[in-house]
Formats: structure tokens, C-alpha cells, sequence
């Protein structure tokens, strides 16, 4: 049989969060706004993803959609696996992330269904988890949803959610990618950046 | 009856006029030749800081011509000893004027339409401004906008309904000062290609029953119905697989016998398109990005175009659009720096049903100027059925959004 979920020890949780974080200074390098964020099934990172906004010239490609790509990818088309059997395999998946998941990946994160989500400062301008809207909490979702309309329909799902780890060195971050801008840019036009569109305009973001 | 209608879909949840909320307030019929000494110290000692859209006198004509006017003193309690909370400025002026007091009600929130505002003005008056920012449609669609508008949402349908399977939903972006089609495309959660989405047929068949027991999706789905192009040997029944309208069913979805088809629970048809749109960019733009690393690119290409903060380029940007230079840059063949849009910045979207919050957070994010979409989403739209992306004011980019209702004969 499968081993039991195992309790993450604070040790771990902070090992895997600084996997996260170096993957938000993977995108600082690269120029983006540094969000990174890595997966977990069982104990093991089963995938890595960080933001390419700027590069792609699409602002949905945030860390947390990057890595659920890497995920179906692997499952769908090199495992073979069905809807149902990576469905599955989301619902034993833990991701940690650098900041709150914004509106869309906290609508993503539910949609296929993951099991739980660490983060590290919070996001007041487009936070999914709390911040905004609560699109973790299944509660959130109005009651007539789901109710009465038989077993067929797939509910909303929640997940659980921790916020606050390692949210400084996040903020951190954030403050550098502003502060810097691109440090390989002439001087005259050092701060132009792109309006980010990730998760936070100005440093909107806060140590938990 | 048969006539289409583009409604807009306003940032707060719609209150009946005549059910808007009202706080009460302590007022005064005075002297005609006091006003102005009374008004003027009433600002200083009673400034109605809450309750800056409701004027502090009105005037009610009595009978034989004669004006009576009445002030608000200030906002008074909901309790029974009212007296009590009066403010000792207030106070005085009552004793030294003389003025019997008496409890009003006024309406406690600024109207966001004139039939709210000609209600509230039933109660007390208020002012009124219509609402300032600058996003076209709002106040109105001139006849031949609202033609097009029509027209795109007409072929939005047409894609949604354009495959084997079930109706999907589809998402056309659209640049509206040249009524040129940038991306368009349909939901790509079941198949690759949803004309082939054989495996929807079998998979999505359980949600028509489940829509179908929520009365507004049974009128979408009649509408579907209805509007589906009415050749006779189609089937009546189309099945209705929009992701959006429930962006959990995937998981509930059996192992396919077709090892040949891909899905993917996040393809919605937004997402797609603005996929569609930013590799159009990429493609278009692409020799302005090669001047080194990729990422770099990007970013020269921005710090060279102008000097502004992102903000005052997200206005230039669609300024650009209106005055048609884009339109040259296209022309011309060969696309300038200055008119590469920002994002979609100045571009719409249409939909056949309003999306989801993962679909309507990605738009905020890709910078959609308005969203036109035709059918309600009743347990997981994010445009007002279940949540209101557009009021969320906290968001850094705010679109229109209508709700276009087409006549059930297309
Ligand atoms: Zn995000
Ligand atoms: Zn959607």
C-alpha cells in the first residue's frame, strides 16, 4: 500500500520553500518578476516552474501554471496516465510558492485539483488565497453550487493553505527586481521594466 | 422581440432602484434669507463627509409659487433618542435659529445610473455623475459599434458550435479600431482539436441534465438550441461542454479508448486565445526582440519605445490605437517599436458564455480593454454570476463588460 501522507517536519516545508525561492532568482536573472514555485508528490519535487511573463509576452505564464504544465506534460504524454489517474495524482500534490497565488492560479490550483499550497508573502493586489478572493477555501463557494444538482457535477474544490514562509527573503526579492531593475540595461534607461503583470505591481507584497 | 441588445455589466451587483440603502438624517425646514448664513456654518461645524453625492439643501415648491426650503443639519442616529447624538455646533444652531428638527432619509450610496439617481431624488435629492472612466460602451454603443459587436459575437457562436461534439465554449480577441481578428480560439480542455473531440461526446454528455436543472442554464441552453443553424438532420440535442461553465468536470472524466487525442484542464478558450494572441506578438514583433537574450530583448525594446511609466504607456498604447497608427504599422508591413501593443492592451474579447475566475483573472493580466460574452455562467462565472472581477478594485487593470443578447433567430 502507499505510505500515509507524510507531516511535513518545519525543516522540510523550509528546504522545499527555498527550492521556490530559487526558482523566483532563476526569473530575476532572467529579468522577470521573481516568483518561483516547485510541486511535491510524496516527498518529492516533481516539478519546478517560475514566471515568463516578459519573455513569453503572455502574463497568464505565471511559476504556479508553468509547473502544472511540466506536470501534464510528463503524466499526460510520456506516462500515458487518463484524466482520472492524474487527477489523482494532483490530489496527493503539494505546491510551495514565493508569493500568494494570484485570482487565476488559485482558480488554476483548484481546478486540477491539488492538495495543498505553501506560500510565502501574501499578495494585496491579486491574491487568490485570502487576500482577494478565497478561491482555497471551498467553503467560499455559494451553497447553491453543487447542491441538489446530483453527484454528476463536480464540485469546487478547495485546498489547504499556509501562508508566511520565508516571506521575507520573497519580499526581498521583489524589492531587488524594483529597486535594480535590469542591471544589464544602459544606464540612461535603467528602471524601464515591463508593467508586471504577475502577481504584484509596486511592492505590493507583505512578510506574512 | 427579435431585436440583439449589448447590456452593460456594471461593477457592483445590480440593486433595485427603489431598494438602494438609505441612512437617516436630522433636517430642518429655515428661512429662505438664512440659507446662506446657515449653509455656509453647517460646512464648518457639520460637513457631511460620508455623504458627499447628496445635496445639503433642497427646495420644495408649496402651493401658490412659494419655496420652502429644507437643510440637512447632519447624519443622525438610528436610535429612538437622537437628540442625544446631536453635535453641540448643531445644537446650538438649532436653539439660536429656532429650528424644529425632524428625521429623513437619504439615499446612503452615490447612483451608478439614472434610475437609481431619479429614485433617489424621490427620497432627497442627490447628484449624479455618470460614471468617468473612458472605456468606449459604456454610456452606449453608436449603431454601426454595435454592428460589429453583433457581428463578432455572431461568429464567436458559429466557432462554439462548429464541431462534432458538444458546444464548447469559443473566444475571438479582436482589435476593435481596425475590426481586425487577432486571435481566436475554442476550448482545448478535452481534445486538441475540438473538432475532433470525440472524447467530449462521450465525456461531457452528463452536463446538460446538470445545467439544465438551474433555470438560467436551461434558457442557455435552449438559446444554443435555438440558434444552432437550424439544418434539420442535426441532432436537437447539443450537448454543452464549455469548460468554464464547470472547470472541475475534467477530473470526473473516464479513460479514454483513444490514445490519440490530448487534453489539458486549464485550456480553456480564453487562455488559448491569449496564448494565440502573445505568439501573434512574438511573431509579428519579432525582429525588434533579436537584438541579444531574449528576455533582454523585451525589455530594450520597452525602455527604447518610451520613457514612461508603464502606466502612461498602457494610455499611449491605446491612444496609438485610436489614431490608427497600429493600423499604419500593419499596413506598412513592416511594424514600428512605438506600435507594438502593449499586451492586448485596447483589444476586446468576445465569449459565448462569461468565464470562469481562472479565465477573467487571465484577462485582467493580459490587459483586455472590454469583454463581450452572450450566456451567463451561473455556478462558476467570475463577470457576476458568482464573483465581479471588474469591481474588485484593488486589481491594476480594470475592462467593460457587456453582455451581448442576441435575438433566438441568427
Ligand atoms: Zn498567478
Ligand atoms: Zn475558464
Amino acid at each position: 500500500m502507499a505510505s500515509p501522507t507524510e507531516e511535513q517536519s518545519p525543516d522540510d516545508t523550509l528546504t522545499y520553500m527555498e527550492l521556490a525561492i530559487q526558482q523566483a532568482k532563476l526569473a530575476l536573472d532572467c529579468l522577470e518578476v521573481p516568483v518561483g514555485c516547485v510541486i511535491l508528490e510524496g516527498g518529492k519535487v516533481v516539478a519546478a516552474g517560475r514566471n515568463r511573463t516578459n519573455e513569453t509576452r503572455n502574463a497568464t505564464r505565471h511559476a504556479e501554471m508553468e509547473a502544472i504544465d511540466v506536470l501534464l506534460e510528463k503524466w499526460q504524454q510520456k506516462d500515458g496516465l487518463s484524466q482520472l489517474e492524474v487527477a489523482e495524482k494532483f490530489s496527493k500534490c503539494s505546491l510551495y510558492v514565493t508569493c500568494e497565488p494570484c485570482i487565476m492560479c488559485a482558480a488554476a490550483l483548484s481546478i486540477v485539483g491539488v492538495q495543498e499550497v505553501y506560500y510565502g508573502c501574501t499578495n494585496d493586489k491579486f491574491g487568490g488565497c485570502g487576500s482577494i478572493l478565497s478561491l482555497h477555501s471551498s467553503s467560499s463557494i455559494p451553497s447553491h453550487i453543487g447542491d441538489g444538482v446530483g453527484s454528476e457535477v463536480a464540485r469546487p474544490k478547495g485546498f489547504k493553505c499556509t501562508g508566511g514562509l520565508m516571506a521575507s527573503e520573497a519580499v526581498s526579492l521583489f524589492r531587488s527586481f524594483y529597486e535594480q531593475g535590469n542591471p544589464n540595461a544602459p544606464k540612461p534607461h535603467r528602471p524601464l521594466l515591463a508593467p508586471p503583470d504577475n502577481a504584484l505591481n509596486n511592492l505590493n507584497v507583505k512578510e506574512e | 422581440m427579435n431585436t440583439s441588445q449589448i447590456l452593460h455589466v456594471p461593477d457592483k451587483p445590480p440593486i433595485p432602484p427603489h431598494q438602494q440603502p438609505t441612512v437617516n438624517v436630522l433636517a430642518s425646514v429655515i428661512e429662505p434669507k438664512l440659507a446662506n448664513t446657515i449653509i455656509r456654518r453647517l460646512n464648518q461645524i457639520s460637513p457631511l463627509e460620508i455623504l458627499r453625492h447628496v445635496k445639503r439643501i433642497q427646495k420644495k415648491h408649496v402651493e401658490e409659487g412659494k419655496i420652502k426650503l429644507l437643510v440637512i443639519l447632519c447624519v443622525a442616529g438610528d436610535g429612538e433618542n437622537e437628540s442625544n447624538n446631536i453635535p453641540e455646533g448643531v445644537q446650538q444652531l438649532i436653539n439660536s435659529y429656532q429650528l424644529s428638527p425632524f428625521i429623513t432619509k437619504v439615499c446612503q450610496y452615490a447612483a451608478t445610473s439614472k434610475e437609481d439617481w431619479e429614485e433617489q431624488c424621490k427620497l432627497w435629492p442627490t447628484s449624479f455623475h455618470p460614471p468617468t472612466y473612458n472605456i468606449d460602451g459604456i454610456g452606449g454603443f453608436i449603431e454601426e459599434d454595435s454592428h460589429s459587436v453583433f457581428d463578432f459575437m455572431q461568429l464567436t457562436l458559429k466557432m462554439a458550435r462548429s464541431g462534432d461534439g458538444p458546444i464548447v465554449n469559443a473566444a475571438v480577441i479582436v482589435d476593435p479600431s481596425v475590426n481586425q481578428i487577432i486571435a481566436s480560439a475554442c476550448d482545448q480542455t478535452c481534445s486538441l482539436y475540438s473538432s475532433k473531440a470525440e472524447c467530449c461526446i462521450r465525456n461531457c454528455t452528463k452536463q446538460p441534465e446538470v445545467y439544465g436543472s438551474h433555470p438560467d442554464s436551461s434558457v442557455v441552453a435552449d438559446h444554443v438550441n435555438v440558434s444552432s443553424d437550424g439544418s434539420r438532420d442535426e441532432p436537437k440535442q447539443r450537448h454543452i461542454g464549455a469548460s468554464c461553465l464547470n472547470p472541475w468536470q475534467w477530473a470526473a472524466q473516464q479513460k479514454l479508448q483513444t490514445t490519440s487525442s490530448s487534453w489539458h484542464p486549464l485550456r480553456h478558450a480564453s487562455i488559448v486565445a491569449i496564448e494565440s494572441s502573445a505568439t501573434r506578438d512574438r511573431r509579428l514583433f519579432l525582429s525588434l526582440g533579436q537584438d541579444g537574450d531574449k528576455s533582454n530583448g523585451v525589455y530594450s525594446i520597452q525602455s527604447s519605445s518610451t520613457s514612461t511609466t508603464p502606466t502612461k504607456r498602457q494610455k499611449t498604447d491605446s491612444t496609438n490605437a485610436e489614431n490608427g497608427d497600429k493600423l499604419d504599422a500593419h499596413t506598412e508591413g513592416l511594424p514600428s517599436v512605438s506600435a507594438r501593443p502593449y499586451l492586448c492592451t485596447g483589444y476586446d474579447i468576445y465569449l459565448v458564455w462569461e468565464p470562469c475566475a481562472m479565465c477573467a483573472m487571465a484577462l485582467v493580466h493580459q490587459r483586455i480593454r472590454r469583454i463581450f460574452y452572450a450566456f451567463l455562467n451561473p455556478h462558476a462565472g467570475a463577470l457576476g454570476s458568482v464573483h465581479r472581477l471588474q469591481g474588485e478594485k484593488s486589481l491594476n487593470h480594470h475592462y467593460a463588460v457587456f453582455r451581448v443578447v442576441l435575438p433566438k433567430e441568427l
